[in-house]
């Protein structure tokens, strides 16, 4: 009887190996954001995995080509994250906060493929983007302005190209400024 | 023989107290009372939901079914969202994964949505919170049904749409 539990939980074990070694983890809050929360005036939080996705994908509207491609687009990725604060006064976190945050997400996966600063305006982006066996498998976009911050992080396979199709999704608007700004960094040939 | 009819019963009583952990106390009806006793407000409950929601199922042919509506007047304070959302958590259980939040520190303005999957159906739970009153709904979509329903109300619309005059 021993014997048969023990098999029967390796076999259990066995059957769940793949659907754990699938499935792609968003990551958990890190300090700093909640910092930013306690801090912020408006808070909007967007948390979107396989399952969600895969249920937009088949709500989304719309027959064309375009259409066709994004729902595609939107069923293969396995996840995104989209953090936006809003604060009332400038000054409500420090640059030391954001580098924090930034190397938070950032692991030796993933590469930069903008890094912008504007120290007058003290706006800066910063878009790091994952790479696997030469294949892009997610996009992570840090915006910063006086009074607003946003994280989004996308995990799964996308292009560069494809980042303007997500912007119909909740909290993802600032992804059309990304595509611009670093179409404009592949005509200059490098980071600004 | 009875030994070997032991185990299963071990196990479904073993079984019980998790998926009643899992699930949370019944979902909406849960959600609905613990917001009327923290913050002492009554629901206005819409009669011949049930009615409605079946109505809806059909009419959608299953598109949208199992519906719970309850709205709440005359909040009188603002609302700490981390409260709140972790009321709507506790009560709804581990299944249910929020998927938007939205929330302002001066507590007037609060959204809540999550879903649960459901095989080939979605169920969704909205939580929203504007000034003085909140609205709340549950509800299951069956995505590939709704879509054909969308579908036909477009092509409906098209075919009557007259052309243009330029």
């Amino acid at each position: 009887m021993k014997n048969r539990i023990i098999a029967f939980i390796f076999a259990a074990t066995a059957l769940a190996l793949p659907t754990l070694a699938q499935t792609v983890q968003l990551p958990a809050p890190s300090p700093i954001e909640k910092e930013l929360a306690a801090r912020a005036s408006h808070v909007t939080e967007v948390t979107l995995d396989k399952n969600t996705l895969a249920f937009a994908s088949k709500v989304m509207n719309g027959n064309d080509k375009d259409a066709v491609a994004t729902r595609k687009l939107i069923d293969g990725l396995d996840g995104i994250y989209v953090r936006e604060y809003e604060f009332d006064k400038e000054d409500q976190f420090s640059m030391e906060q954001i580098e924090q945050l930034r190397k938070y997400f950032e692991t030796s996966e993933w590469s930069t493929l903008v890094r912008e600063r504007d120290l007058k305006s003290h706006e800066s982006t910063d878009v790091m983007v994952k790479l696997e066996k030469g294949e892009t498998r997610g996009f992570f976009i840090l915006e910063v302005e006086p009074k607003e911050l946003t994280i989004v992080l996308i995990l799964g396979p996308i292009r560069m190209e494809d980042l303007g199709k997500l912007k119909g999704i909740s909290g993802l608007d600032a992804l059309g400024g990304v595509e611009f700004k670093t179409k404009d960094k592949d005509k200059k040939g490098g980071d600004q | 023989m009875r030994r070997l009819l032991i185990f299963p019963v071990v196990f479904a009583v073993l079984l019980v107290p998790v998926a009643v952990l899992a699930t949370g106390d019944g979902s909406f009806d849960g959600v609905v009372r613990s917001i009327e006793s923290r913050y002492h407000v009554r629901a206005t409950r819409i009669p011949f939901m049930g009615l409605i929601s079946l109505v809806a199922g059909k009419s959608m042919q299953a598109g949208v079914s199992n519906m719970h509506v309850a709205e709440f007047e005359n909040f009188a304070w603002p609302v700490d969202g981390d409260e709140l959302n972790r009321m709507v958590e506790e009560k709804l259980g581990a299944d249910w994964k929020r998927m938007i939040r939205e929330t302002s520190r001066r507590g007037e303005e609060q959204t809540l949505i999550f879903v649960h999957p459901e095989g080939e159906r979605m169920g969704l739970f909205v939580v929203d919170l504007d000034g003085h009153e909140l609205d709340m709904v549950q509800v299951s979509v069956n995505a590939d049904q709704l879509n054909k329903q969308l579908g036909q109300y477009e092509h409906h619309q098209n075919a009557h749409r007259l052309p243009d005059r330029d």
